[in-house]
């Protein structure tokens, strides 16, 4: 059988010094691979494992051996096929590490032949994140590079539900190091953002309603070039998503007193890994609310507050009361379609007037509620309407039904009376 | 023979039974649907399964979008910039706002949170977890149908 293996590989030996040569090749030839044979014959687990897991790698399905990544000759067996002089590697790590996975995965013309839509500019943006600029400024190895998050012989596409970077997998992998107190002793960082992340809205969307485009870590802080985000563009990361949110929040005055005072925007009020879904709660001067962090009652802001949760909370209940009564008169069979169609547009007034409610002035949340007010009015009216009409028609029906029996009974007698 | 047949008290106490029975089933036969009727079950309106559109083909111009009435709910007609009418449930799926087209982007759109779903429904941009329920557009003559499921 043809077996399909890397010797292209730097047999020129070009690996120290000037940096990794051209990405490797792939070659038919039926010599044998050494690499394997020997390792799986291994009893040592660290050095025969690789061999079995290597086997679901998505860089063996495309064909690549061995000596991708370590060098050497697999076609010459024990330590003279693992010869420095031959490009043997052994097991690349830190900077080596970025230049080994970059040699192809930073190769615009190598990647097009394998997978088009790849982006190739990881390493690049691995060395402008917080663990590339801790390895490369600080020779810190104890930062994540491409193994920590790709695990080594058992790398699978994202999209892979079994990956390790699988949008169910993300949080996870990246909890391996920042859930790990000891790890992480020397950050001072929390340790508690996956426990934290989990109870968020995010997850729950992600893993409870199956909505992927939800986010987990790296969709706020980026994937290879992560990083927190800073104080003043928090709002750009969040606005991805929540761009109508976003783009009040820009215009308003809490933007630039936000970035003044250096407090994030967006998580000041929502949270950042256990962002809640939002709730009406949160707003004005009362018991849960944020705006009363900041705002006292009666003045200034916290009267602009208290007034925009009265007026959503008028637009709730109104639509809340208008969508009862037609349930009521639905259920009793009354034709009210129409008015339940219309009122579809309070509930579009009250999801507006709760966007509105970031740019932080009444007049924009008062626009929404009162156009869902007045819908809603309307639905109520014809609601009345409809259960008038209900309680016409039964007091008809028992009225005529009692006019009917009484006939019958007369008529019952009258029968009685001629026959005696 | 003779000995074993009923007496005329019998046969009149059963005729007696049979028609006051009679009458108790007739009464039940009225008064049952009478008290349903005063006593609706719990249930809402069946979902309504086809429309005829209160516009034509020719009130719908090329690239444009216009909400109509679909049972209870709101829908949406699509003329798209090639000619055909593609409707959907107007409900956003995200917060159940209404949706429109926007002849700008050639996209149907959410006003409440900027979602955008193409014209086959589905989710593009944007919060909305999911498409747009699609529903069958027929033409008659100059009339439009749009119906659920094919």
């Amino acid at each position: 059988m043809r077996v399909l293996t890397l010797t292209g590989l730097a047999m020129a030996a070009l690996f120290l010094g000037t940096g990794l040569g051209a990405p490797p090749a792939v070659v038919a030839q039926d010599a044998p691979n050494y690499c394997v044979s020997c390792h799986q014959a291994l009893t040592v687990e660290r050095l025969a494992a690789p061999v079995a897991r290597y086997t679901q790698d998505v860089h063996a399905a495309k064909g690549f051996g061995c000596v991708a990544c370590h060098g050497g000759d697999p076609t010459v067996a024990g330590f003279n096929g693992m010869d420095p002089a031959k490009g043997f590697l052994g097991k690349p790590e830190g900077q080596l590490l970025l230049q080994v996975c970059g040699r192809c995965h930073s190769d615009a013309g190598f990647m097009r032949r394998y997978n088009p839509a790849l982006r190739v500019d990881q390493v690049a943006e691995y060395r402008s994140s917080v663990h590339g600029q801790r390895l490369t400024l600080y020779r810190d190895t104890l930062v994540a590079t491409c193994t920590n998050c790709h695990p080594a012989h058992a790398i699978r596409p994202p999209s892979d539900p079994q990956s390790s970077v699988h949008p169910l997998n993300v949080a996870r992998t990246c909890s391996v190091c920042h859930a790990d107190s000891t790890h992480m002793a020397g950050y001072q960082i929390p340790t508690n953002q996956l426990e934290r992340y989990e109870q968020s809205v995010h997850w729950a969307a992600l893993s409870e309603r199956g909505d992927q485009s939800a986010p987990t870590c790296n969709d706020c802080h980026g994937n290879h070039g992560a990083a927190p985000p800073g104080v003043d563009w928090v709002g750009n990361v969040c606005g991805q998503c929540h761009s109508v949110m976003a783009d009040y929040f820009a215009a308003s005055p809490h933007s630039a007193v936000f970035t003044r005072l250096g407090v994030p925007g967006c998580a000041l009020c929502h949270g950042n890994h256990q962002v809640q879904a939002a709730s009406d709660t949160l707003l004005g001067v009362g018991e849960g609310s944020v705006c009363s962090r900041c705002h006292v009652e009666g003045v200034g802001g916290g009267i602009v507050a208290a007034a925009m949760r009265a007026r959503v909370d008028s637009l709730r209940a109104a639509y809340g009361f208008a969508d009862s009564l037609l349930q009521r008169a639905e259920r009793a069979g009354m034709e009210v379609s129409q008015a339940r169609f219309d009122l579809s547009g309070a509930q579009t007034a009250l999801v507006q007037a709760q966007a509105a409610i970031h740019a932080f002035e009444l007049d924009s949340v008062a626009h929404h509620a009162d156009e869902g007010l007045q819908v809603a009015a309307a639905a109520v009216e014809r609601g009345h309407g409809a259960l008038g009409e209900l309680r016409f028609r039964r007091v008809g029906l028992t009225v005529s039904t009692g006019l009917i029996l009484l006939l019958i009974i007369g008529v019952i007698l009258k029968i009685r009376q001629i026959e005696a | 023979m003779g000995n074993d047949s009923p007496t005329p008290s019998t046969r009149r106490r059963f005729v007696n039974w049979l028609l006051g029975t009679s009458a108790g089933g007739l009464a039940a036969a009225v008064l049952y649907p009478v008290t349903r009727y005063l006593l609706p079950p719990e249930v809402t309106e069946s979902a309504t399964a086809s429309v005829t559109l209160p516009f034509t083909v020719n009130d719908i111009p090329l690239n444009s979008g216009k909400i109509f009435k679909f049972g209870s709910l709101p829908g949406i007609l699509v003329h798209t910039p090639q000619g055909e009418f593609r409707a959907f449930s107007a409900t956003c799926t995200h917060l159940a706002c209404i949706v429109q087209y926007r002849d700008d982007l050639s996209h149907i759109w959410c006003a409440c949170h900027n979602g955008h779903f193409d014209l086959n429904g589905r989710n593009i941009i944007g919060p909305p977890p999911k498409p747009l329920e699609v529903f069958t557009v027929r033409v008659s003559g100059e009339q439009i149908i749009v119906s659920r499921g094919a």
